[in-house]
């Protein structure tokens, strides 16, 4: 069993400024890969020292499998870290790189031996070992650091941001090697990054954080789908989702939402929180959002006039930036490989008004009782 | 043109190499000669050479105990201010505590005092411990003027250490002290390196110290000795000579040993 209890984890680098960490409560089930997400100084790599033992605690209880940890130093907890900058020992060959751990555990030589070379078989390691850090690829000093890891056989394994330092055709692959790796082993495993796609993939769920605290944990796609908040569902996403500046027209039956100068009825939810004349931003992301040529259910989309300002072919998929009358901020629309769109056109974008989101004025996403969400 | 460049180059090497070895091969000339064939002429080439000088020198001219004198304290000074050297530059490089900066400053500072400046209040305090006259009292004074150099040195290096690799060793199960054994240490040997052969040649030719701090011929150290054969009226050139020599060898020996390290110093920029 290895279960990681964060309560109300909070660390203050110094006495009476903003914490790093504020009241982080999270559990890590068994066997779990949970990803920390956020943007550069959310947090999560001062979660994850705290759960190594590399950072005092502040306040809040830590414990692995029920047992509080706060005070163990980080060699008795049991967990083994891969990090960012592989910290590799350059004066050791692979060999002793992987056997360091072990060695200090007071492990026999033979089993030793025995573990560093499974884990050099496993990771395709087997004809470096000789080699010092400095002759190895950026690729293969990763697999080392995951080697080290792995060797010791740890209850919990955590990763900060191991892959942002390799390029991004081997980020790839070494993303697949990590998946299968867990897999494998069925080991529970903390991982940290900043970036939304390692998150999506490896995660069975995703912590996002922001300002030192936890704003959302849910499945990856439950994340994605229902964000808590606007700060969640314009970091998830890649174009972001669209926000838009909005005030809600009638409450009552049908909502009908001003967006500018279009009046959108929603797809008949209803809003406990809402009343007529609130100010709310609606979302919707832009691979909701349709043309005439490509909406197959008619009676599913919202149209809106809008001009069509920038279109970007990426190949496989077009990115289509749109203004509409009255409202601030540009639309993004992700449409086909040859959108039905021309630039400098006034034309009718759809939106599928399932896939709209309301937050209220403090950025919350309005609870809505419907069936689809 | 390829060629020319290469000519040329040759060139500047084989000017700058006679530039550098030159008052070394001129010492070694000296010292296989005696003062009279030098006075005769200054240039000429050791016909016939007096290897016996050496024997002379060590034996005779008393450059057995001098040599013994400085081996024992530049070996134990270098010793010494190497392991408390580098355990300083580590602790000011990976450890985060009050006054750190201000201690590593006021280290640093005391670079700037001339050695006239400090001479005389160390010549006090040795009295005054007993220390006046004796290796032990000269070995401390050296590991105090050379430490703050060391640690400058040394703490620079290890700052660069990534402290990743600190926390993977704490990870690992390695105590503090073992992660400077371990980890820091090895990483840092060009560094330290570096340290030990400029300590080691700085204070094997020390002479200012030496000269106030020692007087009894049983504890003179090698500049010392070096310095008897020059009288007021007369100097033993020869026979200086051949005590430099002796004096060198123990230096070129060292740095031939450490030199690959040291360039590895010199030139270190990444340790990932």
């Amino acid at each position: 069993m290895s279960i990681v209890t964060l309560d109300k984890l909070t660390k203050f680098y110094e006495r009476g400024q903003v914490p790093a960490a504020d009241a982080v409560s999270l559990e890590v089930r068994h066997g779990e890969f949970m990803v920390l997400l956020g943007p550069s100084g959310c947090g999560k790599t001062t979660t994850l020292r705290m759960i190594a033992g590399l950072e005092p605690i502040s306040s809040g209880t830590l414990s692995i499998d029920g047992r509080v940890v706060n005070n163990v130093p980080a060699k008795d907890r049991d967990i083994a870290m891969v990090f960012q900058s592989y910290a590799l020992y350059p004066h050791m060959s692979v060999a002793d790189n992987l056997a360091f751990g072990l060695k200090r555990r007071s492990v026999e030589r033979a089993e030793i031996a025995r573990r560093v070379a499974a884990v050099a078989d496993t990771l395709g390691l087997a004809g470096l070992l000789d080699r010092k850090p400095h002759a190895l690829s950026g690729g293969q000093r990763q697999r080392v650091a995951l080697g080290r890891a792995i060797v010791r056989d740890p209850k919990v394994f955590l990763f900060d941001e191991p892959l942002s330092n390799l390029d991004a055709s081997l980020r790839v692959s070494t993303r697949g090697e990590i998946g299968k790796l867990h897999r494998r082993l069925g080991a529970t495993m903390i991982y940290v990054t900043h970036d939304q796609v390692e998150a999506m993939t490896l995660g069975q769920r995703i912590c996002i954080m922001n300002g030192g605290r936890i704003v959302q944990v849910g499945a990856p796609l439950e994340v994605y789908k229902r964000p808590a908040n606007t700060f969640v569902a314009s970091f998830l996403g890649n174009p972001p989702m669209n926000l838009l500046p909005a005030r809600v027209r009638k409450a009552n039956g049908p909502l009908l939402v001003e967006l500018g100068q279009h009046s959108l009825e929603l797809a008949a939810p209803r809003y406990p929180a809402l009343t007529a004349g609130s100010e709310v931003t609606l979302g919707i992301r832009p691979e909701n959002i349709a043309t005439a040529a490509n909406a197959a259910q008619g009676g599913r989309f919202a149209s809106i006039e809008a001009e069509i300002v920038q279109i970007e072919a990426l190949g496989a998929e077009s990115i289509v930036s749109a203004r509409i009358p009255g409202v601030a901020s540009e639309l993004l629309a992700r449409l086909g490989p040859d959108p039905d769109a021309a630039l400098g056109e006034r034309r009718a974008l759809l939106l599928d008004r399932h896939a709209i989101h309301l937050f209220d004025a403090a950025g919350v996403r309005l609870a809505r009782h419907d069936a689809v969400a | 043109m390829a060629a020319a460049k290469r000519a040329a180059l040759l060139l500047v090497l084989c000017l700058y190499t006679a530039f550098a070895a030159g008052p070394f091969v001129w010492a070694a000339m000296l010292s296989l000669r005696t003062t009279t064939e030098i006075h005769r002429n200054h240039f000429a080439p050791p016909n016939p050479a007096h290897w016996d000088k050496f024997a002379e020198a060590w034996f005779t001219s008393n450059y057995g105990v001098y040599f013994t004198n400085s081996t024992q304290v530049v070996v134990s000074a270098v010793v010494i201010l190497t392991l408390v050297g580098s355990m300083a530059a580590h602790c000011l490089a990976r450890y985060r505590f009050r006054l750190n900066r201000l201690i590593y400053f006021v280290l640093f500072s005391t670079i700037i005092f001339p050695p006239q400046i400090t001479i005389i209040s160390l010549f006090q305090i040795l009295v005054q411990y007993g220390l006046y006259n004796s290796k032990l009292g000269l070995t401390l004074v050296y590991v105090a003027i050379q430490l703050p150099l060391t640690i400058y040195i040394l703490e620079s290096f290890f700052a660069r250490i990534p402290s990743d690799l600190f926390d993977a060793a704490r990870i690992d199960g390695y105590s503090d002290w073992e992660i400077f054994w371990r980890v820091s240490l090895p990483i840092a040997l060009p560094a330290v390196a570096t340290t030990v052969i400029l300590n080691f040649i700085l204070l094997w030719n020390e002479f200012l110290y030496a000269v106030v701090l020692i007087t009894e011929e049983a504890n003179r150290t090698l500049p010392l000795g070096i310095q008897r054969f020059i009288g007021d009226t007369q100097e033993d050139v020869g026979m200086i000579a051949t005590g430099l020599m002796i004096a060198i060898i123990p230096v070129v020996v060292i740095y031939a040993f450490f030199s690959e390290r040291l360039i590895q110093g010199m030139t270190a920029g990444a340790v990932k």
